[in-house]
């Protein structure tokens, strides 16, 4: 299965919290104070080498807002 | 007869440990979590919510990225990605829809189904007039965005939106 984020460089991690972030900017204005408590999701990875901890890395988030408005 | 009884004896602790491990086998696949002939079970949970446990429902019908499915009782077992969409779960009570953004529906082989997804809202609960100002400002993003990973970025949202708008005006009719 082929998926135009995948060919864009994208990972799964990404799409879904793009997905997911689109999605709660939509809920109706009563629930958006619920919401705004799990905005600002990251996930940082580090490859581990013969027990020791690489350099960890954030998983960028990729804007399509400007910030004030996410 | 004491001969008999002495003979027998390691027939019958035998014949119970048979019993018992057969006993065993036969509670293990029938956990506690397996409902009645002809039932489903749904589990569905999000990151920060637990939506369904172990409720039983007739059908739920979702939108994975293999295409549209109708889950009944004794599905056959699958993974299946979802794709941002409306999961239908239909009990006696009647439909209840949600969308989802995305995420995994597992159906095991004992009629359970575990729906995972990151996001998800009742229909009633999305804002209609939301979904249309954000579907516009993500088209324009996508005609004037300069990246690539934005410009998919903003793919992907206008999909989800569009899909939105189809299953509200389904809904609406």
């Amino acid at each position: 299965m082929s998926f135009a984020w995948k060919a864009a460089g994208m990972n799964y991690l990404q799409y879904s919290s793009i997905a997911a972030r689109a999605l709660r900017r939509v809920a109706k204005t009563e629930l958006q104070a619920e919401i705004a408590k799990r905005e600002g999701v990251a996930v940082k990875y580090a490859k581990w080498d013969s027990g020791k901890a690489g350099v960890s890395a954030l998983v960028p988030n990729v804007e399509t807002r400007p910030k004030a408005e996410n | 007869m004491s001969f008999v009884a002495r003979a027998f004896k390691p027939a019958t602790a035998l014949a119970r440990l048979t019993r018992q491990s057969a006993r065993f086998y036969a509670s293990e696949t029938a956990a506690a979590s397996t409902p009645a002939a002809g039932r489903l079970v749904v589990n569905f949970a999000l990151p920060h919510a637990v939506v369904l446990k172990g409720t039983e429902v007739n059908q739920v019908d979702l939108s994975a990225v293999s295409g549209d499915l109708g889950i009944l009782a004794d599905h056959v077992p699958t993974i299946e990605q979802l794709k941002p969409g409306v999961i239908d779960i239909i009990s006696d009570a009647g439909s209840a829809k949600y969308f989802v953004s995305g995420g995994f529906a597992i159906m095991n082989p004992n009629s359970v189904l575990n729906i995972n997804a990151v996001e998800a809202f009742k229909l009633e609960d999305i804002d209609p007039q939301a979904v249309a100002a954000n579907l516009a400002e993500s088209q324009r993003l996508a005609s004037s965005a300069k990246d690539e990973a934005t410009k998919e970025a903003a793919a992907i949202e206008i999909e989800l939106y569009e899909s939105i708008q189809t299953a509200l005006s389904a809904k609406s009719k």
